[in-house]
């Protein structure tokens, strides 16, 4: 690992950046300011003495991030191709969450540019809530994510929307076909898949055959619906079987053991 | 028939499929590619990325049995399909479909037939991340019209 603005010498340096590709970049930021409650209710209620502060911090912040290169000596000036920032107001903290996000197509990173805007967006929001706050604090400024570039995409722990776990059916790897435990009584292993498993809040289910008064996907359904309303979703058209992985309508047999997987319409590609 | 399918988590090479389909011969006219994107603009405005889900087993059965339905329409000399899964940030490329044949025209419709089957029946399923939260993106009616072309 190497510093890149340092040179040879160890001397400062800015990097050459004209050999590299142009990708497309994009960095988040975040950082909050803290202040008293009674504060934070003239913010909210607009009737703090400098008008309309978050529209203001949120300029601040924009105007901010486009001119960093004169603010940190050895960063580039990038044409940005679009900032955004976001506030949130949280009373049970008692402070302001300020989030920049920074994207270009460019040959440099924009990590820069989305801190300075966080850091500027608080700054403004302290200047304009002074009058009536000294007791104000600026922290946790910190980069959220970055992607694009030679270094990776980066992606901070446990942070928020953009933190989602890939989701992947079943325990078995990708071209594995995965075996469930096998039951004790003949039964059908009944799987919801994507929009339906969350809609249902359900992934698995196993079903008897005895509870089942034909012994097919209707069948299947019928048993379903008697355990619990929500399953009644499954008679919807939009609704799709597959018994065994291969696509199955009403009238397809169901035997002991079988996997039955219920999803919406496929929309991949 | 010379069809090869995979289904990963971790970005693909844009090369995979080419040099495999060419590898060891010199008999192959045409190969067609086909790569699929994730927009920053879909069903909302300001998309961050996605999260693909799949059904393990049944996905790379589902782009087996499309290819081989492939091979008996066109004279085809190789088909490969690699589909990624998990999550993916716009710009970056979800699915590659190529396709090898004598002359061009059967590796343009067939990379176009299994590009259409595959949005219609492979068993994946796109969650979007929108700055105003995330939902499943819905199937559309021209994919299906698109698809009953052939």
């Amino acid at each position: 690992m190497q510093l890149t603005h340092l040179n040879a010498r160890g001397e400062a340096n800015m990097v050459d950046v004209g050999d590299k590709q142009a990708t497309r970049r994009e960095a988040v930021a975040t950082g909050r300011i803290m202040m008293q409650p009674q504060t934070l209710k003239l913010l909210v209620d607009g009737a703090l003495p400098k008008g309309d502060v978050i529209a203001t911090a949120r300029i601040a912040g924009i105007q901010a991030a486009k001119r960093t290169h004169e603010l940190i000596p050895l960063c580039h000036s990038l044409s940005l191709s679009k900032v955004a920032l976001d506030f949130d107001i949280d009373e049970q903290y008692e402070c302001v969450h300020v989030e920049a996000m920074c994207r270009l197509s460019g040959q440099t990173g924009v990590e820069m540019e989305a801190l300075t805007a966080v850091s500027v967006a608080c700054l403004t929001l302290y200047d304009m809530c002074k009058a009536v706050d000294k007791t104000m604090r600026i922290d946790a400024v910190q980069l959220e994510s970055k992607r694009g570039g030679k270094s990776g995409d980066y992606q901070r722990d446990g942070s928020g929307y953009e933190n989602v776990p890939p989701i992947v059916t079943g325990t078995g790897a990708a071209g594995e076909v995965s075996i469930g435990e096998r039951c004790a009584s003949p039964c059908v292993r009944v799987k919801f898949l994507a929009e339906l498993r969350e809609r249902l809040g359900e992934s698995e289910a196993i079903i008897n055959l005895d509870e089942m008064e034909s012994r097919d996907v209707g069948g299947l359904k019928v048993a379903l619906a008697k355990r619990s309303d929500i399953f009644a979703a499954l008679s919807d058209r939009r609704a799709l079987c597959a018994v065994n992985q291969v696509m199955a309508n009403d009238n397809a047999p169901v035997t002991d053991d079988d996997e039955v997987a219920f999803f919406p319409p496929v929309t991949g590609g | 028939m010379n069809i090869g399918v995979k289904v990963q988590l971790a970005p693909f090479d844009m090369a995979y499929g080419y040099e495999d389909l060419l590898a060891q011969r010199t008999d192959v006219g045409a190969v067609v590619s086909f790569t699929g994107l994730v927009r920053d603009f879909n069903e909302s405005p300001e998309v961050t990325g996605l999260t693909l889900e799949h059904y393990p087993g049944m996905t790379e059965r589902t782009l087996e049995d499309i290819s081989e339905q492939a091979w008996q329409r066109w004279s085809l000399q190789g088909v490969r399909i690699i589909h990624r899964i998990g999550y993916m940030a716009p710009g970056d490329p979800i699915v590659r479909v190529s396709v090898a044949s004598v002359h061009r025209r059967d590796a343009f419709e067939a990379c176009d037939f299994i590009m259409d089957y595959l949005k219609t029946q492979a068993p994946f399923w796109k969650k979007e991340h929108a700055q105003k939260g995330d939902y499943w993106v819905k199937e559309r009616d021209t994919d299906q019209h698109d698809a009953s072309r052939w």
